[in-house]
């Protein structure tokens, strides 16, 4: 109910206009009077407030009751108005109500009965209100869905990558124009139709499908690379694909992210056959030259002098310094093309240490190590390109094992830290230096010192690690005490994530 | 071992074949050679070595190629095999050289250069 509604009447007896304005004051309402028509109207035009009721005499001198509701129509349609009528005009009170009036009293009336018919009034207005609140809000939640829905549609048209989303049953729901001129099949009209019938790409078909499957993959995000069309028009689009998830987790379909590597791939297909020529052309005979001074350095050509000796010595360093830096280059090149590619799968990340740990087992017996494994809980799962992983451990547990002492161990262990599954590698080594701590897990960098300068090496091994690691979004940190020993600490988001 | 064993090396780098050659004369072994893959196969049927020591980059047909077309022949697939690596490994090196190597059966794998007592130890395993 409307506490302090704002009340007009109209009417030229000064009677009822002070009886009103008395009555309906004590009530709590704000009232207005005026004696015509015109000057209603005048005030209803400019009143700031806007009225809510209005008590309307039929018969006044100058512009009738009638002509005042007539004018309301397009002043305020939702005034509400009472008139007032003599007693014996119930006839003119029907003609009113037709023209949009709302009620009436009719002359002469009792305060309760001058009271009900307001409060009345009151309860129809505050009931318009609710009604037109309503409206508007209905109105304004379906523009945003409206904005929102251009917003995105906007958005995604504007992408260079294309994007493809299904329903769980794998037909395209939603796509961008990027994602039909990838895929060529422009012009089509593919929304509804199945995916595997529109794309020709089995593999992107395959994996929609393998993320839609409830049983295998939830929370799955699978990369991969697919080939369209052939010869010289071939077309190599890195695709990655995850399930949407609604609040409960269940799967309602998926999202694809096609993104053209077609010149990446020129590129590095470009680096690659050079890097393959330089690598036979260049190993090739330097090897030989290394094999060569082999021969001579052990008399088997003829026996040498001691001075020659020495000098053959350094030949063969230097050849060998020069192998190292071609395979160096070699597995930049590795570096950089075989990180990209992933294929994510919910994995146990004790299996992958254990892999690791049978691995680098007969190293670390040659060099009197012991590997120790502790997992805290059996079978944490993450989301893990398997190879790339098992290359993490491998790298850790064999500079774990190359930088360690005589008798030493290298513990490697599992837990669960917050959002995170923690794996540690812990070893009894030489350590390493505080002022090359920050540098170890850039490119070619290797610490040197007079204990390392035997350990063999590309300083490849922890860039690799770290290059792995992002591309799972985790994180690696390492802490060392000189003479004690080095930790590698590694986080990965755990799978249900 | 009462006579001397031969051992057929097969290269296309003349001077990786003559350092072998030499280290292996050294430890007494019969040495016949071989420069590209196909001849190294007819060689390796016609002589029956004792032991072949296969380079995996040639010309015309490939260490591995021989490698496997031996294998899969029962009369010669008793001949062991030593390849001679110098395809660039992943990191870290001997766990890809070794994956590489057992998929095509050879019976054991080095990196190139080889030094002559690696050479020397290999070989003499392999003989036994």
């Amino acid at each position: 109910m409307l506490r302090d509604a704002n009340i007009l009447v109209i009417d030229d007896e000064a009677v009822i206009r002070d009886g009103c304005s008395r009555i309906l004051t004590k009530e709590g309402y704000r009232v207005k009077t005026v004696e015509h028509g015109e000057a209603g109207l005048g005030l209803i035009r400019t009143e700031k407030e806007p009225f809510d009721i209005l008590l309307l005499d039929l018969m006044m001198p100058g512009i009738s009751g009638m002509e005042v509701l007539e004018a309301l129509r397009t002043i305020d349609p939702n005034l509400i108005v009472i008139v007032i009528t003599g007693f014996a005009t119930v006839e003119s009170a029907v003609d009113a109500m037709k023209r949009g009036a709302y009620d009436f009293i009719a002359k002469p009336f009792t305060p309760d009965q001058l009271r009900i018919v307001v409060n009345r009034g009151l309860e129809r207005k505050s009931l318009q209100r609710e009604a037109e609140n309503l409206r508007k809000e209905r109105e304004k939640s379906l523009k945003d869905i409206a904005y929102e829905k251009s917003r995105i549609t906007a958005i995604i048209h504007c992408m260079v990558d294309g994007i493809l989303v299904t329903d769980p049953d794998s037909r395209i729901v939603l796509h961008n124009p990027a994602a039909t001129r990838l895929l060529e099949i422009e012009g089509l009209e593919i929304i509804d139709e199945s995916l595997r019938r529109c794309v020709k790409s089995e593999d992107l078909a395959r994996v929609v499908t393998e993320v839609l499957d409830t049983e295998k993959s939830k929370y799955v995000e699978i990369s991969q690379e697919i080939t369209l069309g052939e010869g010289t028009g071939k077309v190599f689009l890195r695709t990655n694909t995850a399930p949407v998830l609604n609040e409960d987790g269940e799967i309602m379909g998926s999202v694809t992210v096609l993104h053209d590597i077609t010149q990446e791939k020129q590129i590095n297909r470009m680096k690659s056959d050079f890097l393959t020529m330089v690598s036979h052309e260049l190993r090739a005979p330097v090897s030989a030259v290394q094999q060569q001074l082999s021969v001579i350095q052990e008399g088997m050509a003829g026996s040498i002098t001691e001075k020659q000796g020495k000098m053959l010595a350094r030949a063969k360093e230097r050849t060998k310094g020069v192998l190292d830096l071609i395979n160096d280059l070699l597995n930049v090149s590795k570096l950089d093309s075989d990180i990209v590619v992933q294929h994510k799968e919910p994995t146990a990340l004790e299996d992958i240490v254990r892999t690791a740990c049978e691995l680098m087992e007969p190293e670390a017996d040659t060099r009197g190590i012991r590997l120790k494994l502790v997992a805290s809980q059996p079978l944490l799962l993450v989301n893990t390109d398997r190879e790339n992983m098992e290359e993490v451990f491998v790298n850790l547990i064999s500079n774990a094992i190359k930088y360690n002492v005589e008798g030493g161990s290298v513990t490697i262990s599992l837990m669960t830290e917050g959002e995170f599954l923690r794996i540690d590698v812990t070893d009894t080594g030489i350590g390493i230096p505080k002022k090359d701590l920050y540098r170890i897990f850039d490119r070619f960098y290797r610490v040197k010192s007079p204990q390392t300068r035997t350990v063999i090496g590309t300083g490849l091994g922890l860039p690799i690690v770290k290059g792995i690691i992002d591309a799972h979004h985790g994180s690696i940190r390492v802490k060392s005490t000189e003479g004690k020993g080095s930790a590698f600490t590694i986080l990965i988001p755990k799978t249900s994530g | 071992m009462g006579e001397t064993a031969r051992v057929l090396v097969v290269d296309d780098d003349f001077d990786f074949v003559e350092s072998l050659k030499m280290m292996l004369e050294n430890q007494s072994y019969e040495v016949i050679t071989a420069y590209d893959g196909v001849e190294g196969l007819k060689k390796a049927k016609e002589e029956s070595p004792d032991l072949i020591i296969l380079d995996v980059m040639m010309p015309n047909k490939d260490g591995y190629a021989v490698c496997h077309e031996l294998k899969a022949d029962p009369k010669y697939n008793a001949i062991p095999i030593l390849l001679l690596t110098a395809v660039v490994s992943n990191i870290p090196t001997t766990k890809y050289t070794q994956r590489m190597g057992m998929e095509i059966e050879a019976d054991d794998y080095v990196d190139k250069p080889v030094t002559p007592s690696e050479l020397a130890k290999r070989a003499e395993a392999l003989l036994q």
